[in-house]
């Protein structure tokens, strides 16, 4: 049996190139994937780069099967699937990284630089942020760069290479930017890859147990943006509905599924200026939609207001979603509630808290009427002891009792909750609202970022008469985190406690402008799906567009493109540049009248020229010698300026 | 004139060994008549350190030439006749028991002389040539196990009769590729032959020339003719016609990197004998037909058959950048 020799050291300065491509590749799926899968990645990245450096020996195949099976059953063990973007990209990963320890020549390096640009654009199936456009680029320049470097059989500088592979991507941009426009885009494509559904976005989900949104708090993603078509509303109004819960177990509240509520848009009744604005919602996965309280009018298709005034739409925000709604925040709602309803909004089991049940009873009975009683109930969140913090001790399993007489440290939904209970011992219907409070206007862009941090309960109470109307006891304990929202609140000191800084000026002005980047970003780019493309296209003045039609169009635009540029690239080609002493003597064979031929030495054709024109004969002898010496002799600088007087001489005769 | 810019540093100082090597191109041309690029080709040859293949048919001169090299340059010569029951014995010598010394003794072949003349080269068994091509190639001999290093400056012309003769073992295309040009004489025009029929007889006038150098001065013209500036330029166009043998169809076997270098090495020793300022194209156009028609294979179904039409084609279809 022959022994197998080590590498030889040839790969030694592409090998850099296409782990630094790999590295590029991998990079944004790495934080999605099972640790596992970098180690394997670095591992197999140093152990071959070590391969060749040391002149080792690559591992055996049996080996390099064992690995491989070794990794797919990894896979299989970290997601259960191997289908999707996350087990997908982990093979992709793992699978390049042991193709490096069978790599021998250029061409499996070639096959790596096409799996890097695979990995690169399939990292657009995770996320497409802002920033996802010149990571991308870089990441395409860069594996550009890598394969015109190995496929360069001269040596060639970095930076001519990375010149090269900036004007590829430069030619090829226009087609990018025109298939980007013109290809079809349809609602649900066919061949939509399955999302990734074990990353959670973060949001309101459709149960408030306490703690639920003291988590969200510390969560500084955008939830929504929001751009009005004339002034916003002041702080105060700024309650953005979301859900309605109403059904209380003793420890959590839900509502009802999503469902079409007849008649819950005529309880409606408006009063003051409506307000008209659009939202930007980032993706929930949830059927609810946040509007301003109370949204009146909405353009977005399969949604209706469901039974609480909330609004929902048939298939959950999967994608960020644009839509406009028209909201009246002075508003009454269902003057006439029937004694049943009442009475179910009223519900509480009777044996938990037990100790706010009686404390309830007992206050209502003092206060004689219903307003008095919520002012007192308010005015005891406000008087005592109660503080609102992000760090409430764990509550157990009477957590309004334990919240209201014992620990009285407390975020939205304790407050919230404990209220609601409140008024439903003492029989006044309630009920408890979760959406988002606040947000803040970005003064780069002209429009209102509302955060996950914003999100926030509160609650709504009927009183006969006055219909359903909302009480907010968070704005009892902690009025600042309603009037200023929540950087007001922070700033305020109160926010010192949270371990949060007071944003520094300029860092809120870039904080800011990267937002209303982001904001235009999704707007512009994102947000370009069938309805924008077809509006898009009628806008460009196609008729009725449709897929047939926006193809055609996109192949013609695309063969044109290609001729123009395959015209300009020609029309752009001049012969690699020669030096001082060439042109020179270029000059001097276009004014001798005859053009030396393919493969003609100088003194061949000095010789020809003196046979055919014996009057320049003394000029063609004089001017190639001196040619000849000034470009391929060791010292350039004299017979240059000789050459270039003999020239000028020889041009200028009579 | 202009000067080579490596003269100031020869050892000998001056323009002496220019002036004599001028001296011994022209006697060269005295003896051998209308020969002008083939002398030269052969000077280049030797100024490069390389060997020489001379290919024709007998009576043209060749045996003639690599004499009178020998004689002009000052080297010492030594032929040796190829025939068929040649043994690598009788190249590179053989030891002998000495019995007053009671010790072998390494008696030297034809091989230990500064010029070889292998005559008729191709006459020879494989086995014979190839201890020939050995011994050109490592410059030195090894016979029982001890190694004799053969003189300096040490130059081979090897001269073949066209391989189509009766009774001929071609040499394989691994060993022409030792030798760094091969070239053809050709017959005189009339005007010469002319001339040589009048004149002299060309081996009694070699008795009387003298040599024009010494062997330290042939070594120094070496040493200088290696340096002879190679421009940027220059560098492309050779690179021109490597890629244009390797990529044309009607050639099968383009120059490989010794091909490249020995281009390069014999276009500089020939800018030297002609006094260029560096190597011009036309040094490497001047060599190139000899350096590379040997190591050239045709592509069976290409129209140029002879190395020299095909080093024409090349030559033709790259342009000079």
């Amino acid at each position: 049996m022959s022994k197998r020799t080590g590498t030889d050291g040839s790969l030694l300065t592409s090998l850099p190139w296409t782990l630094g491509a790999l590295t590029f590749s991998v990079l944004p799926h790495l934080q999605f994937l099972p640790i596992w899968v970098t180690v394997t990645f670095l591992g197999c990245s140093a152990w071959r780069m070590q391969v060749e450096r040391k002149r080792w020996r690559l591992p055996p195949a049996w080996l390099r099967i064992i690995l491989a099976l070794m990794c797919f059953i990894g896979v299989l063990a970290s997601f259960e699937a191997v289908s999707g973007v996350g087990p997908g990209s982990a093979l992709l990963a793992v699978m390049a990284a042991l193709k490096l320890l069978e790599t021998k020549q250029r061409r499996d390096q070639f096959v790596l630089l096409f799996i890097s640009i695979f990995l690169i654009m399939s990292s657009l199936l995770r996320e497409q942020y802002l920033w996802s456009l010149p990571y991308l680029l870089a990441g395409v320049l860069f594996t550009m760069t890598a394969w015109l470097r190995m496929s360069d059989s001269r040596p060639v500088s970095v930076g001519q290479s990375l010149r090269t592979g900036t004007r590829m991507i430069a030619y090829s941009a226009p087609l990018m930017i025109a298939m980007w426009i013109f290809f079809p885009r349809i609602a649900t494509p066919f061949w939509a890859v399955p999302i990734d559904t074990s990353s959670a976005t973060s949001g309101l989900s459709d149960r408030m147990s306490p703690g639920d949104i003291s988590s969200l708090s510390l969560s500084d993603a955008v939830a929504f943006r929001v751009t009005f078509d004339g002034e916003a509303p002041p702080p105060s109004k700024r309650y953005w509905r979301g859900l309605v819960l109403h059904r209380f177990n003793g420890r959590s509240w839900t509502g009802n599924d999503p469902s079409m509520g007849s008649g819950a848009r005529r309880e409606i009744e408006t009063d003051g200026e409506p307000v008209s604005y659009q939202v930007t919602l980032e993706p929930t996965r949830q059927h609810w939609i946040f509007a301003l309280d109370v949204p009146y009018e909405w353009n977005l298709s399969r949604t209706y207001m469901a039974r609480q005034q909330q609004l929902a739409r048939m298939q959950p925000v999967d994608q960020r979603i644009n839509y406009s709604v028209v909201s009246y925040p002075d508003f009454r709602l269902s003057n006439d509630l029937s004694k049943s309803t009442q009475e179910y909004y009223t519900r509480i089991p009777p044996n938990s808290n037990t100790r706010t049940l009686a404390l309830a009873r007992k206050m209502r009975q003092e206060a004689g009427s219903s307003e008095e009683f919520i002012n007192r109930v308010l005015r005891k969140f406000n008087a005592e002891e109660y503080y609102y913090t992000l760090q409430p001790p764990p509550l157990g399993r009477n957590p309004v009792d334990q919240f209201l007489f014992d620990s009285k440290r407390g975020f939205c939904e304790h407050y919230a909750s404990a209220f609601a209970v409140m008024m439903r011992a003492a029989g006044i219907p309630s009920r408890i609202v979760l959406g988002y409070q606040g947000g803040e206007m970005n003064p780069m862009g002209k429009y209102m970022i509302v955060r996950q941090a914003d999100a926030h309960a509160w609650t709504e109470v009927w009183l006969p008469g006055r219909g359903w109307y909302r009480v907010d006891p968070t704005a009892a304990v902690a009025p600042e985190r309603i009037e200023e929202g929540r950087y007001g609140a922070m700033l305020d000191g109160i926010g010192a406690s949270w371990g949060l800084e007071a944003p520094s000026q300029w860092l809120y002005r870039v904080t800011m402008t990267w937002d209303a980047m982001n904001a235009k970003w999704n707007e512009w780019i994102l947000a370009y799906g069938p309805d924008n493309q077809g509006r898009f296209m009628e806008w460009l003045g196609m008729d009725e567009p449709d897929w047939r039609k926006m193809m055609l169009t996109l192949v013609t635009i695309v063969v044109a493109l290609v001729g123009i540029i395959s015209v300009l690239l020609m029309l752009r080609y001049r012969p690699p540049p020669k030096d001082h002493a060439a042109r020179l003597y270029q000059k001097f064979t276009r004014a001798a009248g005859i053009e030396p031929e393919q493969g003609e030495t100088p003194l061949t054709y000095a010789l020809r020229l003196g046979d055919e024109k014996s009057e320049i004969s003394g000029f063609a002898n004089e001017i190639t010698s001196l040619y000849l010496d000034a470009r391929y002799g060791p010292s350039a600088t004299l017979p240059m300026q000789q050459l270039r007087s003999a020239v000028t001489q020889f041009v200028q005769r009579p | 004139m202009p000067q080579g810019n490596t003269l100031e540093s020869l050892p000998l100082g001056g323009d002496k060994p220019k002036v004599a090597l001028d001296n011994a191109k022209r006697s060269l041309n005295n003896i051998i008549l209308g020969k002008e690029a083939e002398i030269s080709l052969a000077l280049a040859c030797l100024l490069a350190r390389g060997h020489l293949l001379i290919e024709d048919l007998p009576g043209l001169g060749k045996t003639i030439l690599a004499q009178s090299l020998a004689r002009v340059l000052g080297l010492s010569f030594q032929r040796i006749q190829f025939t068929s029951d040649l043994l690598p014995a009788d190249i590179v010598g053989v030891s002998i028991f000495r019995q007053e010394t009671g010790q072998f003794e390494f008696q030297p072949g034809p091989v230990f002389a500064q010029l070889v003349l292998a005559d008729e080269v191709n006459r020879a068994t494989p086995k014979a040539q190839s201890a020939l091509l050995e011994a050109m190639e490592e410059r030195q001999v090894s016979v029982d196990g001890r190694t004799h290093e053969l003189p300096s400056p040490y130059f081979v012309v090897a001269t073949q009769n066209p391989s189509d003769q009766i009774g001929t073992f071609p040499l394989p295309e691994s060993q022409l590729d030792r030798f760094l040009m091969r070239i053809e004489l050709g017959y005189p025009n009339e005007e010469n032959e002319r001339a040589l029929l009048t004149g002299t007889d060309r081996r009694e006038m070699l008795t009387e020339v003298a040599p024009a150098l010494t062997p330290d001065m042939l070594a120094a013209l070496q040493k200088s003719a290696a340096k002879v500036h190679i421009t940027d330029p220059l560098i492309d166009y050779v690179q021109a016609l490597v890629r244009f043998t390797r990529e044309s169809p009607d050639i099968e076997i383009g120059l490989s990197p010794r091909g490249s270098l020995a281009l390069i090495a014999a276009a500089r020793a020939h800018s030297f004998i002609e006094h260029h300022s560096g190597v011009f194209p036309d040094d490497v156009q001047a060599v190139f037909g000899s350096v590379a028609g040997h190591r050239l294979k045709p592509a069976s179904n290409s129209a140029y058959r002879t190395p020299a039409e095909l080093s024409r084609h090349v030559l033709d279809s790259v342009s000079i950048p």
